[in-house]
């Protein structure tokens, strides 16, 4: 429909009625003057009649005819009357105007028919010798009762109709002025009906624009009033309502984000519905990034895919690990369940992503302990083994194999021992490190590396070698003397055990403002990138073959590793192939 | 633009994307396998290719349908063509990376020989162009994709310089030259995998842009 203002609305319809109301009464109002102005001309000639009749009823009774039309002239002159007297028979006998004897018979003329019919005769009509709308009134002549003639008065109605023609001009521009009237009214009225309900929807912009808190102020009509306290109200229902639903989000929110599991969901599309933080760390994405982005390209996984894939076709809960290996790998273990909208629809899969790469790891560890524990000890157990038979078998009556194959047997008995040893201070610092106060007492730094460096004494000798001191006397730390010591001592031996021959090993202190360094630095064949997070696990062996022939037991770093985890610090190596590595232990102050 | 054309080319980027997925993981097994004398991932590399293969021509398929039906123009065309040959250097890619796990295979068998360590370096050069062209091709990042365009004078330097230690290595031990040649074979694999990464970057180019930046010197 054509959305028409409320002024065009209103105006053309008052206008119409309020002219056709003056039309009726202006219609009215003329024909009823115009009705009155003729009875009272009829009056007034018929009294104008009456007053000639009296004169000429006695001219008539002589038949003083030319007497008659003299009379005529001069009374017609007198009272701006046309004034005519007609004989029974219908001639003309007197005429104020023309000469009586050129007019034609009178007797067929309605008025003069029926004034001698009915005593008094009245027609409007032109006249045939004037050119105009004549009001014609006959009165008979009596004298005693016998009628003599008739006498006719007349008098033009133009003058009337030019009074009236007045008076409707009048109404017309009256009219007009009402028409323009009633357009300014209109105007005005449209106006003010219009002003508040502007104003209204103007305000009501506000809210729809979301800000609820705007208030839409009173106008003057009830109604108008009423409209803006409903849309008032409406707009603090919906602030209440979407200040409940937000509140309810960021509630949801931050229970997601303060998950320590990935959360992700997505619809049927694969398109990303939500995503919790911890689900962004994992995935190792940008969250405001990935808004509305599908799954494949958030997070390249075949895996990931074909496990949602799965939870969309079967609609039943999935779990699987997925590896990322974007940069380190990550292992995660996916729960992915159906994620329903209505009870009876689905639009997605809700995942839920757990890290389990730490678990990996630590199982990894554990499954290479066990293996290689068995793998060392049963190396030397095999060849004791293998020699004791063959002295059984006789070779025992050989003085000098026997004595080769027992040297050997020895050696391998010292390993088996050695290992043994390893394992149980392993053990014993791990118990100690479980006890919820060891006892660790200040001593003096340096003390406790002369120890060591004497410990190895003999080994560096075997190779020529020399171990450097750099540690300033007073230096005191808090510690477990005889445990620091011996890891001490396993790193100045893996340092004399990794070094050509005639190189040196440097011990050093460091002190800082939160902790101590021991450093102890060697110029052998160091350790590649890869081996550096692993070599102070138990047995892990950076070269497999050679590692054996130097003498290590393999647990010699991890030992290391315990202690100082007893002390509550930390061990670090920092190594360059083929130039050498660097082994720290820092002790908290 | 029809929100079919729209569903349809959603779809197909969806599609384009997981077998992205699957190419990268075997380009990074295979790489592994490498190292790590791993024959198992060998067979995990060579199960997923079939399932590329699948992928390449259903996807292929969906190009051709979706060009026949909807005669699309403007970027929408230009994202088809550029779906078509991502898709081909993807496959290819993924044929490589079987190649480099079968070569891996049969030097798992045979005594362990020192790898130059320039191959590590190769193979996460390889692997980060691959991961960036992808990155490009998801977010339609042009900047990103001629950053793979440079990357690749490294790649052809590395291999460069491995053929110039293998042959060094084949004087050495003339009764290791199976080996060596296999490990040669390796690192060519792997140059032509770092080709295709600069095809697809250059298709994601003219995906966003509109412009052909082949064949252009620097």
């Amino acid at each position: 429909m054509r959305r028409r203002r409320l002024f065009w609305q209103l105006y053309p319809a008052t206008l119409l009625i309020t002219l056709a109301g003056l039309a009726v009464v202006a219609l009215d109002a003329s024909s009823s003057l115009r009705q009155s102005c003729i009875v009272r001309t009829v009056e007034d000639l018929e009294s104008k009649g009456r007053l000639a009749e009296d004169r000429i009823v006695p001219l008539l009774a002589g038949k003083e005819y030319d007497e008659i039309d003299a009379l005529c002239k001069k009374l017609g002159e007198l009272s701006a009357t046309r004034l005519t007297v007609i004989l029974p028979d219908g001639k003309v006998v007197g005429d104020s105007r023309e000469s009586p004897k050129q007019m034609d018979n009178h007797a067929t003329r309605p008025e003069v028919v029926d004034a001698f019919q009915e005593g008094k005769g009245v027609s409007l009509r032109p006249s045939q010798t004037l050119h105009e709308t004549l009001c014609y009134v006959a009165v008979p002549a009596r004298d005693h009762g016998q009628t003599l003639g008739v006498v006719r008065a007349a008098v033009s109605l133009k003058a009337i109709d030019d009074a009236l023609k007045e008076i409707r001009s009048h109404i017309l521009v009256v009219s007009m002025l009402t028409a323009v009237l009633l357009a300014v009214t209109s105007l005005i009225i449209a106006r003010r009906f219009v002003k508040p309900l502007e104003q209204l929807s103007h305000n009501a912009e506000w809210f729809a624009r979301g800000d609820l808190g705007h208030r839409l102020s009173a106008a003057n009509s009830k109604e108008v009033d009423g409209l803006a306290e409903t849309l008032n109200k409406m707009a603090a229902d919906l602030k209440d309502k979407l200040d409940m639903v937000v509140r309810q989000r960021n509630e949801r929110d931050a229970i997601l984000s303060s998950m320590v599991e990935g959360v992700l969901a997505i619809d049927t599309d694969e398109r990303l519905l939500r995503m919790n933080d911890a689900a962004a760390r994992l995935l190792g994405v940008d969250v405001a990034r990935v808004e509305g982005r599908s799954l494949p390209e958030i997070v390249r996984s075949i895996d990931l895919h074909k496990l949602v894939a799965a939870v969309i076709s079967t609609q039943q809960p999935v779990e699987g690990e997925v590896v990322l290996r974007d940069r380190q790998p990550r292992f995660l273990h996916v729960h992915g369940t159906v994620l329903r909208d209505t009870p009876e629809g689905h639009n997605g899969a809700l995942l839920v992503l757990h890290d389990i790469t730490d678990r990996k790891r630590l199982e990894s560890i554990r499954r290479d302990f066990v293996a290689n524990v068995s793998h060392e000890l049963k190396t030397p157990v095999t060849s004791i083994q293998g020699y004791v038979e063959t002295l059984l078998d006789g070779a025992m009556n050989d003085g000098e194999q026997r004595e080769k194959f027992l040297k050997i047997v020895a050696k391998h008995t010292e390993r088996l021992h050695a290992i043994l040893e390893d394992l149980l201070t392993l053990a014993r610092v791990e118990q100690e490190g479980e006890k919820p106060q060891s006892v660790l007492g200040s001593e003096s730094l340096r003390s406790v590396l002369e120890a060591a460096i004497a410990d190895c004494g003999v080994k560096a000798e075997e190779k020529s070698m020399q171990v450097q001191l750099t540690c300033p006397a007073e230096l005191t730390a808090s510690m477990n003397a005889s445990l620091l010591e011996q890891a001490v001592v396993n790193l100045i031996e893996n340092a004399i055990a990794y070094s050509p021959p005639g190189q040196t090993v440097e011990v050093s202190c460091l002190e800082s403002e939160i902790e101590i360094e021991i450093r102890v630095r060697d110029h052998g064949c160091g350790i590649s990138r890869e081996d550096l997070p692993r070599i102070f696990e138990r047995f892990y062996r950076v070269d497999k073959s050679r590692s054996r022939d130097s003498g290590g037991t393999g647990l010699g770093l991890a030992i290391v590793k315990h202690i100082v985890q007893l002390h509550g610090g930390r061990t670090a190596v920092q190594s360059i192939p083929a130039e050498g590595s660097t082994f720290s232990i820092f002790l908290p102050k | 633009m029809s929100i079919h054309l729209q569903r349809e080319i959603d779809k197909i980027k969806r599609d384009l994307l997981l077998i992205c997925s699957i190419v990268e993981e075997q380009v990074q097994k295979a790489v592994r396998a490498l190292f790590d004398r791993d024959t198992k991932l060998v067979q995990e590399v060579q199960m997923m290719d079939e399932d590329v293969d699948w992928r390449e021509i259903n996807l292929e398929e969906e190009c051709l349908k979706t060009l026949a039906l909807h005669q699309p123009v403007a970027i929408n065309l230009r994202q088809l063509i550029a779906a078509l040959k991502i898709n081909n250097d993807l496959e290819r890619i993924g044929d490589m990376a079987v190649n480099i796990a079968r070569k891996a295979a049969a030097l798992a068998t045979e005594t362990a020989i020192e790898i130059p360590s320039d191959f590590a370096d190769m193979g996460e050069q390889t692997q980060a162009m691959l991961r960036k062209s992808l990155d490009a091709l998801v977010q339609m990042d042009a900047a990103l994709a001629r950053n793979v365009c440079v990357c690749d004078d490294r790649v052809d330097q590395l291999k460069k310089q491995i053929r110039e230690q293998i042959e060094q290595k084949i004087r050495q031990y003339p009764e290791r030259i199976g080996s060596m040649l296999r490990l040669l074979s390796v690192s060519r694999n792997l140059e032509r995998i770092a080709d295709c990464a600069v095809n697809i970057a250059e298709d994601v180019i003219y995906m966003v842009d509109g412009r052909i930046v082949r064949h252009q010197a620097d």
